[in-house]
């Protein structure tokens, strides 16, 4: 009897445990095999719903509704409800589900969003699975001028299609401090500042002086990354890695190894506080975590374990067009001293592209919407101003714009410059395999730096990602 | 002797207690943090973590109720836990006991058949399903999301095992002579038995329910239908995440309370249970 008791316990015991480690499997297991197993279950569970169906009424005719990942495009729902009095439901999803949310509904024929969007590393496979409609079909080629060029391009599938566009744009610049410049380089001219960073042999050339001046070039030595792509990864389903490609992990690990940079790591704390002043050198050991005595991610403990590091400031970022806004946040009493300057390259970094879906019954309605958001100049005077600063696409906009000045950035006119850096954006170096391969790069550039691999070891395993993931492509080692 | 045992049986115990109680409080920590976090800022936050709380709580909740509907989001996943959890209990055991007990012919293809498909996990057959439901029009519906807990393999497996080390064979044949049908030995008699079982799955089922993400997210296509973890996922897609940090961790620490309550109540039931039996041996 004892022992049944006690078995009857361990039991529970192991059963609580074992399905603890189990997790969630066993909710989602059998899903698709037992629907329709026991009809008085299906009943209690049918009066139960009962209760909402007031609520499970489809839209109406005229509802337009909006599958997003990002909150800005509820924003310009509820502003195009309010100017045209048309109903507009938007359902927002988490960032990184949302590819697999529209996946699944698209494939299993679901009509209901009528607009769909997509950030440009997801549009590749969404244009190849067919779940954008042709924007052509309804009159896009209109449009066609009046719309940045490499915005209108990244929303063109392979056959030349239109199936999406954005409303804003994101070219990559250098962010720079005015004050340093006229220091060490006697200019705080853009023009004059950009030369510096005309190539990566320049760029370790200005680096060494600011280092020899007492400053760090960058705080991180990840800020050039958005320049680097100057030649696409893969031409004719062959991986390419040109020169430039290789300058750059030389420039990278000569960055990182010669002291130039502060070790910051992007996004950490002493990240940030670079935008507003002094911060203290950390060493390499710090950034890679190898010594971690200091808390890169606590401002107060931070501040402590660095006091007795040599301090230092901080010449330049590089970000994309929406860092105006991060660099707003964090600049503090650095306000007016900074400017934007090109970079080695052209380069852009995200953006959220609208197109409608092709299952859609209300394509007409959602052609009206993106209009609307995209090739409207009063919207786009409204969202320059919602946004606090936000870069449109909208050519007509970008020039009646061009003269504003951001006294954040010493009176710059940034509109016309992040214009004249997305004018030389060449989107036929894009392509679908980036975000991958780019990642691969970047961790070999990483083993590189830390004496982990050697250069020869780290390009190998980098081919070996590469070929692992994509076995289509041809690579030539 | 005696008194030496004695002794070493306070040691003992003092090390039991000493073990015991500082597993409860790794365990509770994270839920600590994570409750001191509801009240601080999305810039304190993702400065450092502290052990005190801060102010926020207010401007969280605010924040909170700004993006989503907390009350709307709760009761959704109570409908949808609740019913998923009582269909999954009751089928289970009902299922566990057969397979335990009666002898057929089938029997043992039946429970290999269910062990096998313990084995494939339900997000292979995502898309499928979703047609599925198109079709039979129960997209946007609580309905694909419960019924389906009819079915739980898992559950199945652990009540036969349990059952079989639990249940007394005589005690069923003493019913039967008793005049007792075979659904009413069931529900009076052997249910009762096997409840420390059937309380234990309960809260696994409810919690796992509970949590359930990846199912809601996909079925559902309306807001105001989305279950608890669908709705605070979409606070992640707001233009300031710093700002969103706090009413995020508020909106978890909320969402915890629920499986909290059905954790306390239903752990009674484990241990009461335990003790529960009839038959003198």
């Amino acid at each position: 009897m004892r022992f049944k008791k006690l078995m009857a316990g361990v039991l529970a015991g192991t059963m609580a445990l074992s399905l603890a480690a189990c997790g969630g499997g066993d909710t989602d297991s059998g899903s698709g095999s037992a629907d329709s197993d026991n009809t008085q279950a299906e009943a209690s569970a049918d009066s139960e719903d009962g209760e909402d169906a007031e609520e499970t009424k489809e839209y109406g005719e005229d509802t337009l509704v909006i599958w997003t990942l990002a909150k800005d495009l509820e924003t310009f729902a509820d502003h195009y409800q309010e100017e045209t009095g048309k109903d507009v439901e938007v359902v927002v999803y988490a960032p990184e589900d949302y590819p697999t949310k529209v996946q699944t509904a698209i494939m299993g024929g679901e009509s209901e969003p009528d607009i769909i969007v997509g950030e440009p590393q997801m549009l590749g496979d969404m244009y190849d699975n067919g779940f954008f409609a042709s924007l052509d079909d309804l009159g896009a080629q209109d449009y066609a001028d009046k719309i940045v060029d490499y915005v209108w391009d990244v929303g063109k599938d392979k056959d030349g299609v239109q199936r999406a566009v954005s409303y804003q744009i994101t070219p990559a610049g250098i962010y720079y401090r005015r004050d340093i410049a006229s220091e060490v380089f006697g200019t705080d001219d853009p023009d004059e500042v950009g030369k510096l960073f005309a190539d990566y042999d320049t760029i370790r050339e200005t680096a060494q002086k600011l280092k020899d001046a007492g400053y760090r070039i960058f705080a991180s030595d990840n800020e050039i990354n958005y320049f680097s792509g100057d030649s696409a990864w893969v031409v004719d389903g062959e991986l390419n890695v040109d020169q430039g490609r290789l300058d750059y992990m030389d420039l990278v690990v000569d960055l990182y190894q010669n002291d130039l940079t502060a070790y910051c790591n992007q996004w950490s704390t002493p990240w940030y506080q670079a935008m507003a002043g002094e911060v203290p050198i950390l060493t390499a050991d710090i950034q890679n975590y190898a010594d971690d005595s200091v808390n890169v991610w606590d401002a107060e403990a931070f501040e402590e374990q660095t006091a007795d590091l040599e301090k230092t400031s901080v010449f330049a970022f590089g970000l994309p067009s929406w860092g105006v806004l991060t660099m707003r946040d964090n600049v503090g009493e650095l306000s007016g001293k900074w400017g934007v300057c090109a970079g080695p390259s052209y380069g852009f970094g995200g953006g959220t592209f609208i197109g409608i879906s092709s299952l859609s019954k209300k394509q007409d309605l959602a052609w009206d919407f993106i209009q609307y958001v995209c090739f409207n100049e009063d919207t786009a005077d409204w969202w320059i101003e919602t946004s606090q600063g936000d870069t449109v696409s909208l050519l007509s906009a970008l020039d009646k714009h061009a003269d504003d000045a951001n006294d954040i950035y010493g009176g710059e006119k940034l509109y016309s410059f992040w214009l004249e850096q997305a004018k030389g954006i060449d989107y036929s170096k894009v392509t679908q395999y980036d975000k991958v391969i780019g990642d691969a790069w970047g961790a070999a550039i990483g083993s590189i730096k830390t004496g982990e691999k050697s250069k020869e070891e780290a390009i190998d395993y980098f081919y070996d990602t590469v070929q692992s993931t994509y076995p289509e492509l041809t690579i030539n080692r | 002797m005696d008194k030496t045992s004695n002794t070493h049986d306070l040691i003992m115990k003092g090390l039991l207690y000493f073990a015991l109680g500082l597993l409860a409080v790794v365990s509770f920590f994270p839920f600590y943090l994570m409750i001191i976090n509801a009240t601080r800022s999305g810039v304190e936050i993702s400065r450092s973590f502290s052990v005190i709380p801060s102010k926020y709580l207010t401007e969280n909740y605010k924040q909170l109720i700004k993006y989503v509907n907390i009350p709307r989001g709760i009761l959704n996943s109570v409908i949808v836990s609740g019913f998923a959890t009582l269909l999954t209990v009751y089928f289970s055991s009902l299922t566990a006991y057969g397979l335990a007990f009666y002898k057929f012919k089938a029997n043992k293809i039946v429970f290999g058949a269910i062990l096998a498909f313990m084995m494939i996990p339900g997000q292979l057959s995502l898309i499928g399903f979703y047609q599925l439901c198109t079709k039979l029009h129960l997209v946007n519906s609580y309905i694909p999301l419960i019924i389906p807990a009819v079915a739980s393999p898992g559950t199945v497996f652990f009540l036969r095992q349990y059952a079989i080390s639990t249940v007394p064979t005589t005690l069923i044949e003493a019913a039967r002579i008793d005049g007792s049908n075979e659904l009413r030995t069931f529900h009076k008699i052997i249910f009762p038995l096997i409840s420390p079982g059937v309380a234990t799955m309960g809260i696994m089922a409810f919690i796992g329910n509970w949590n359930s993400y990846l199912l809601p997210m996909i079925i559902l296509n309306k807001t105001e239908k989305f279950t608890l973890p669908v709705m605070v996922s979409t606070l992640r897609s707001a233009t300031d995440l710093q700002q969103n940090q706090g009413a995020t961790y508020l909106a978890v620490a909320i969402s915890v309370i629920p499986i909290m309550l059905v954790f306390a109540f239903f752990s009674r039931y484990i241990i009461s249970s335990i003790s529960a039996g009839a038959v003198k041996e």
